[in-house]
């Protein structure tokens, strides 16, 4: 299923990951033990961005901000976009990353 | 303001060094055959400046909840791991064997004022 | 009960515990209900960020000693937050000795699981 958003321009690498952290099935163009640590940061980097969210909808009190959509790092040449479960590496200049995160909102559903 | 040597001397210390404002490692000192190399303590000086900034951030939201109360600005953070603790304020940072590790005397070295009397 | 050990130390403003799940808190000293609940929930994200970047250390460096966690230590100008596991003290830095609640809630707490659960 989630093997679909490789076809999604840019998209080099997709996983899904168990709540620990553990890679369920991840797709791309990877060595294993890549995707593996990709799973890994993003359980990592989901744990810290719901941590954030917390910290930032108690400060605010603001309405709105959680539980957290996702999560998008943007780096110089690459991507890591993040919802739910699921977490998408993708190349800047071969694809856009609100494209990814619909189709990631999309994918996490089921 | 801290030199490496002045933390080196720090009973423990296992490492120091200076970062930039982005973590990146400028220059440091580690014990003979550590177990610290340079790509290491680089990770470590970006983690610093991480929890710095998250300190700060949490600092910041707490005392405009609650009143100004002393904790902002941050001017140290701590992490500790199994067998040592990273300590650091400003650009500098000492990594110390928690066996021995003497917080309070990292801090007063890294100049961090308001200490037990 | 840990909490209520730490209170008797000197210097120790509050002290807490929070589940890894941030479902519950619980705490004593000179903080109220919301102060407790949002100190919580800011240790417990810092926690959280810890475990990660202590992870990573790891992956750098596996004979570094650095996995699992700790715990960690912010330092303000007056106020101390310090934490072990999921427990975190407050600590007015001119009367606590940061050095002897460390090793107060590390003795206490070496035998706490590190999968955060």
């Amino acid at each position: 299923m989630i093997r679909s958003l490789l076809a999604v321009d840019g998209v080099v690498a997709v996983c899904h990951f168990r709540d620990d952290g553990a890679l369920v099935e991840g797709y791309g163009r990877m060595p294993d033990q890549q995707l593996q640590a990709l799973a890994r940061f993003a359980h990592d980097y989901k744990r810290l961005v719901q941590g954030n969210i917390d910290q930032l909808a108690m400060f605010t009190g603001i309405d709105g901000w959680t539980p957290p959509g996702g999560w998008i790092v943007h780096g110089v040449g690459m991507t890591v976009c993040g919802v739910g479960n699921l977490v998408c590496v993708l190349e800047n200049a071969a694809g856009n990353p609100s494209e990814v995160m619909r189709e990631l909102a999309e994918a996490a559903r089921y | 303001m801290a030199n490496l040597d002045q933390l080196m001397a720090i009973d423990g210390a296992l490492a120091a060094f200076e970062m930039n404002e982005r973590g990146e490692l400028q220059q440091h000192r580690v014990v003979e055959d550590s177990a610290f190399d340079e790509r290491t303590l680089d990770l470590l000086g970006h983690m610093c400046v991480a929890n710095m900034a998250i300190a700060t951030m949490q600092a910041r939201g707490w005392e405009a909840s609650f009143g100004k109360q002393g904790f902002y600005p941050v001017n140290g953070f701590t992490l500790v791991g199994l067998k040592w603790s990273a300590v650091t304020n400003g650009c500098h940072a000492v990594v110390m064997s928690n066996a021995s590790a003497d917080y309070e005397k990292a801090y007063e070295v890294l100049g961090v004022g308001g200490g037990a009397a | 009960m840990l909490t209520a050990e730490l209170m008797r130390q000197p210097g120790v403003i509050a002290a807490g515990e929070y589940s890894y799940r941030g479902d519950r808190f619980s705490y004593k000293g000179e903080i109220d209900d919301e102060m407790a609940r949002m100190a919580s929930i800011m240790c417990r994200a810092t926690t959280m960020s810890e475990h990660m970047q202590v992870g990573m250390l790891e992956q750098f460096c596996p004979d570094c000693g650095s996995s699992p966690a700790n715990g960690w230590i912010v330092r303000g100008p007056m106020f101390t937050v310090c934490n072990v596991a999921n427990v975190f003290a407050f600590l007015d830095n001119q009367s606590a000795s940061l050095n002897d609640i460390m090793a107060l809630m590390h003795k206490r707490l070496a035998d706490e699981g590190t999968d955060l659960v």
